[in-house]
């Protein structure tokens, strides 16, 4: 993202910081001398240049301080209620979205049912080209803003209803039972804005208002740190720090550094330097399981991809241990299904054998398959900190299958992505996502389902598979559609598309101030509920 | 005179028109869609990059994008980023921080440099000459950035005499370490010009003459070499003020500070047309100028040069 950043995980991996709920804030709360005490905390971060939950890529730590989402989902995967007081459907398309009483934004207006209905109407206007309004496609009335061709006919979707000053409704266009988790933390797009917002978008983005725990004190400028204090009307759970400064790097890798020096207490770890993360910081390394997995996508418009004994020796090849340890510090997890794991219900361990390392094995799939022609060629983007992980797998797949492998990087991700969207290319290649909800609709669908998210990551597109994600989709109880989206995989198993790599982790150090860093489900930390050391 | 002003300037006028014309070209070819990318590996919806290609204009011909761009810049408009900010803004608000860097740097390298030389000239043949020469050699056989970052670990993070990054602590404490890692190169250079200008200097007959007056050594030095000498240090100083400004890229990334170098890389990683065209223009004008001052400088300095 590098940076710029734009770090490629930078946006994929962002993911951060939130209202410290429940389990967190309580055990780090009650009593204790630190958190009534309060505090500040610096965090490095990439310089958002947009500030606005709907049009922000690299700034969920700063949206998730200074905006509250309607539901949390904790570490655990548990999701409960924060804005909103509960959100409650009988049929999975049309909900009824009941908020807690007594909330403000920062700038003393009430947050109303009518602020979340205009907000949403707003991002969803197609002309305004908001960058994640893509977030509330589900809605019924979000293609009459959107249309193919022309200007929309009008300024709001058809699915969304005020009800009273608290209570909303959200008609979706077909029954979807994750509603409840596509508005938590992550899905920033949801986040409420105050009238004024709507009517000046640009000043908005100069001085966010929101309505979290921290409000934003200063004006934003571009590459100056961001001051934020708490917000003293805040009606969720109390943070258990005073301010929080976010201070924009272009090179993460320099902010690890910074932490090092005990200039500033939280930093993520760049690539580069995740093998030495534990030995320069021990105790004071963090590693968050994350929503996101990648795959190594394979070609399978190629007809030397076709035959699936083929995808399983290439996958058995390859040695998942190995390349944790060396490039990653062992800080990863070696995928064992096709979601990652922190999304409920997922089938861990489905993949079996198949992930597993196994060269001999992998070897005779191959020559029973009738061997190799030519040459493995695995095209990855640039610029990205990937190449290791890249050329490792290459030489697996060189020493493990005798067939000649090599791995190519773009020059950087605008051409990777052109490349491999217009499909030219005749080998394996770069394939991830990260989820901005945990649950396993978000990767299957980006995956499985055509326009669900990432074009062409495999792409594997089966008309059974796509029915089968809907039928889970359709599931109003939650352990019934985590079975549902279980037994999906199973069909994806079938076929091996391609195969897993690894259950990703954010990982993050801290300075000596922070005593303990918690997290919640999307990976990133809960800056709202860090524990500061004795003194600090 | 003024008549040889004008035609630099002329010329400066279509070295510019070239240039964005060439760096246009050079964005326009480059792979990829940047506002597909813009998401990185979570893409826009198709809609949003549809909508927002049409802003930006990307979906016009190259040609037509030129002339709008120049239209533009007749009103003063430099354009706008991909994400809806004012290019002149931005570049407003960088280059104070890259000038503070380039200008701290060139003063290291003027101060050290020039007493390097002089010690060095000096001594020649001594054993302080041969350190120079071999501390210096060293220096600039180092890739910048692997000076920078271990610059940065040791006496940084590790010893903590300056801060890691970033322009918190304002200058001088935070430019320092950075603008030291830059001048370690044109360090070497001065100071290699000026104990050549010293050792010649000081076997020209009227140092000899001065000598033999009975004129202090330390007057000998301190005036009479150190001005002669100091002409060939003074326009290469000069041109090397033009580099510096341009060359603040790698080390603006390492000690994160934000300047229009970090501003150029950050554009193109991200194919930012318009801020690639401002700020590589910005640093070809900033370049040409500080080369037609060394030209009506060494002029002024050097009478023979005036008649040309």
């Amino acid at each position: 993202m590098n940076p710029r950043q734009r770090r490629l995980t930078g946006t994929a991996a962002a993911l951060a910081l939130a209202v410290g709920l429940s389990a967190c804030g309580a055990s780090a709360g009650a009593g204790d001398d630190d958190a009534a005490s309060g505090g500040s905390i610096s965090v490095a971060v990439t310089d958002p240049i947009q500030t606005v939950p709907a049009r922000q890529t690299v700034a969920y730590d700063l949206n998730m301080a200074v905006w509250s989402p309607l539901t949390w989902v904790d570490a655990d995967g548990e999701l409960s209620y924060l804005a909103a007081e509960s959100i409650e459907s009988d049929d999975a398309t049309t909900w009824t979205v009941t908020l807690r009483d007594g909330w403000t934004f920062h700038d003393g207006t009430p947050v109303t049912a009518q602020s979340y209905v205009d907000t949403w109407n707003a991002v969803a206007y197609g002309p305004d080209a908001y960058e994640n309004s893509g977030q509330l496609a589900g809605i019924a009335g979000y293609d009459d803003l959107n249309p193919a061709k022309g200007e929309p006919k009008t300024t709001e979707m058809s699915g969304l209803e005020v009800t009273g000053d608290l209570t909303f409704t959200v008609t979706l266009d077909g029954p979807d039972g994750q509603f409840p988790l596509q508005v938590s933390q992550g899905q920033t797009a949801m986040y409420p804005m105050p009238a004024s917002a709507l009517e000046d978008m640009d000043a908005y983005n100069t001085h966010p208002v929101g309505n979290g725990p921290f409000a934003v004190t200063g004006d934003y400028v571009e590459n100056e740190p961001i001051e934020t204090e708490s917000y003293t009307d805040y009606q969720g759970p109390e943070p258990t720090v005073d301010s929080i400064t976010f201070v924009p790097y272009t090179d993460t890798t320099t902010a690890y550094t910074d932490v090092q020096a005990g200039n500033i207490d939280v930093a993520s770890v760049p690539a580069a330097r995740l093998p030495q993360a534990s030995a320069d910081f021990g105790e004071r390394l963090y590693t968050f399981e994350a929503a996101g997995i990648s795959y190594l996508g394979l070609p399978l418009w190629d007809e030397r991809y076709q035959d699936v004994r083929v995808r399983h020796a290439i996958s058995m090849a390859i040695d998942r241990e190995t390349i944790n340890e060396v490039v990653y510090g062992g800080l990863f997890t070696p995928a064992t299904a096709f979601t990652p794991a922190v999304e409920a219900g997922t089938p861990e361990g489905i993949c079996g054998e198949f992930c597993e390392y196994d060269p001999e094995a992998a070897q005779a799939l191959l020559d029973e398959a009738g061997g190799f022609d030519g040459t493995i060629d695995i095209y990855y983007p640039g610029g990205n900190g990937l190449d290791e992980l890249y050329k490792a797998i290459a030489n697996q797949l060189r020493q493990n299958l005798g067939v000649e492998a090599v791995a190519t990087p773009s020059s950087d991700w605008a051409e990777f992505s052109e490349t491999r969207t217009n499909g030219d290319i005749d080998g394996p290649f770069f394939s991830r996502w990260g989820a901005l909800y945990p649950s396993q609709q978000n990767t299957l669908r980006s995956f499985y389902v055509e326009g669900g998210g990432c074009p062409n990551c495999i792409p594997y597109y089966e008309e059974d598979v796509a029915n089968l994600i809907a039928g889970a989709d359709a599931e109003a109880d939650p352990e019934a559609a985590a079975e549902a989206y279980a037994a999906v995989q199973e069909r994806i198993f079938e076929d091996f598309p391609a195969p897993p790599l690894f259950f990703e982790t954010y990982s993050y150090v801290t300075s000596e101030r922070v005593a303990e860093l918690p997290t919640s489900a999307v990976g990133n930390p809960t800056f709202t509920a860090v524990v500061l050391a004795e003194g600090a | 005179m003024t008549r040889r002003v004008a035609r630099r300037l002329a010329d400066l006028v279509v070295v510019f028109l070239g240039v964005t014309l060439i760096i246009h070209l050079m964005v326009f070819a480059l792979p990829g869609d940047p506002i597909a990318a813009l998401g990185g590996d979570r893409p826009l919806a198709p809609n949003v990059v549809a909508e927002l290609r049409e802003r930006y204009h990307l979906d016009e011909p190259v040609l037509q994008q030129y002339l709008r761009y120049l239209g533009g810049l007749l009103q003063g408009d430099l354009g706008t980023t991909f994400q809806g900010q004012s290019v002149a803004d931005r570049m407003a608000l960088r280059w104070p921080v890259t000038i503070t860097l380039a200008l701290t740097a060139w003063g290291i390298e003027v101060l050290l440099g020039v007493l390097l030389g002089l010690v060095a000239g000096l001594r020649a043949g001594a054993v302080s000459d041969r350190l120079i020469l071999a501390g210096t050699v060293v220096a600039t056989s180092i890739p910048v950035f692997v000076l920078a970052v271990s610059a940065q670990l040791w006496l940084g993070a590790r010893l903590s005499w300056f801060p890691v990054a970033g322009t918190g602590e304002g200058w001088p404490t935070a430019y320092l370490l950075p603008a030291a890692v830059i001048a370690v190169f044109g360090l070497a250079s001065v100071a290699r010009l000026m104990r050549g200008s010293v050792v010649d200097t000081l076997r020209t007959d009227y140092v000899r003459t001065l000598r033999a007056k009975g004129l202090r050594e330390r007057q000998v030095v301190g005036v009479h070499v150190m001005r002669s000498s100091a002409i060939p240090v003074l326009t290469f100083l000069a041109i090397d003020l033009g580099y510096l400004l341009g060359g603040t890229v790698v080390v603006e990334g390492v000690f994160n500070l934000p300047g229009v170098g970090q501003l150029l890389f950050q554009a193109i990683r991200a194919h930012e047309g318009p801020t690639i065209v401002g700020v590589s223009t910005a640093l070809i004008v900033v370049f040409l100028l500080t080369n037609l001052l060394v030209d009506l400088l060494a002029s002024v300095l050097d009478p023979r040069i005036r008649h040309e």
